[in-house]
């Protein structure tokens, strides 16, 4: 159905206008609203659950173990930032990816039990990939010594970013409830790396000294990613032709905001 | 998406050496990853086979294909809501229209 109505324009809206919109809770809630109803645990209950092989099944669960830790160190890293964020906007907007980051947390674990594992808490231990656990450690380091620049650069585009991508190109591979799953995450991943690449870019411009600081975080913290998404990708099988394309959305991102 | 040769109201007069701008009239295709009010002002790429129209970029941020209501030109300013991106259209060395974000 076509509207003539252009009111709601968003292009029309004042930068300020725009920022404070899409910060807020309102416009969370709402955006939300379009793709989490129906979805209990991420995926409609018709969705069809296909037995997988074991073989399968087994690289599946060390899988989603290892989005468990990314998901993991994402909502302690957010929770802890809502504290040193400088300003109201950002606060309120951390507030919102604490809330997605726990639902992610949630429907995975959900996942692994509905692949009849009892107890995911363990299983999560049991397969976590050390890189990213190192990973894990070193953010929260830098949100506790109250980092904000650094913290968000490791959390909300070094590690946002490679789960955007990562989890885009399994969920066109996966069985068709992980799919699902997966792609309700990648609705809110756009909202997590779009804040940092734009909070980070703004704060590089007012204070471009930060720049040699967070170039030497990069170089401690992309190896720990990349090492453990490779392992992934690995997993869900990606040929390794195809994943020099998969860092490249990454790359790009850095490259924006002059860390090429 | 329908062309509409009619100028909104409040629109600003083109420059006197430019064409007036075609005018679109969005409509709504399934994207519901921004509150209702503003979906049809975005949509998902389709791949290398998807073109975009006069009125459409890409956000080089997240993927996601903004639209507005009028022909693109370079220098407008487009909002990417689904990533919170402020994006300004240029025109690439292909003749392409691209979007630049503006931290």
């Amino acid at each position: 159905m076509t509207q003539a109505n252009h009111g709601a324009e968003p292009h029309r809206l004042e930068p300020e206008a725009f920022l404070e919109e899409v910060h807020s809770f309102e416009f969370w809630f709402q955006a939300v609203s379009g793709y989490l109803p129906g979805r209990p645990y991420g995926h409609a209950p018709e969705t069809l659950d296909l037995p997988l092989e074991p073989r399968l099944r087994e690289r599946l669960l060390t899988v989603l173990a290892n989005y468990c830790v990314g998901e993991r160190a994402a909502l302690e890293g957010a929770s802890g930032l809502v504290a040193i964020a400088p300003n109201h906007q950002a606060k309120i907007f951390l507030s919102t990816q604490v809330v997605d980051e726990g639902r992610h947390l949630e429907v995975l674990l959900h996942r692994m039990r509905e692949l009849g594992v009892a107890d995911p808490e363990a299983e999560v231990e049991r397969r976590a990939n050390h890189a990213l656990v190192m990973f894990r450690r070193r953010l929260l380091e830098l949100v506790a010594s109250k980092d904000w620049e650094a913290a968000i650069f490791a959390q909300n585009v070094i590690l946002e970013a490679m789960e955007f991508v990562v989890f885009q190109t399994h969920a066109r591979r996966a069985d068709p409830v992980t799919r699902e799953i997966l792609e309700g995450i990648v609705r809110d991943e756009r909202r997590h790396i779009g804040f940092g690449e734009n909070e980070l870019g703004r704060r590089l411009k007012q204070a471009p000294h930060t720049r040699p600081r967070l170039a030497e975080i990069r170089r401690e913290l992309d190896p720990l990613v990349l090492a453990s998404f490779e392992e992934t990708l690995a997993e869900v099988e990606v040929p390794r032709a195809e994943r020099p394309e998969l860092g490249r959305s990454y790359l790009a991102a850095v490259a924006r905001l002059g860390f090429a | 998406m329908i062309a509409d040769p009619l100028e909104a109201a409040g629109e600003p007069a083109a420059a006197p050496d430019e064409a007036p701008r075609q005018r679109f009239i969005l409509d709504d295709t399934g994207f519901d990853e921004v509150p209702a009010k503003y979906r049809r002002f975005y949509r998902k790429w389709r791949g290398p086979d998807d073109s975009l129209a006069p009125n459409e970029v890409i956000c080089p941020v997240c993927s996601v294909v903004i639209r507005s209501t009028r022909e693109l030109r370079p220098g407008d300013r487009v909002y990417c809501m689904p990533c919170m991106s402020r994006l300004v259209v240029t025109r690439a060395a292909s003749g392409r229209l691209e979007a630049l974000v503006a931290y």
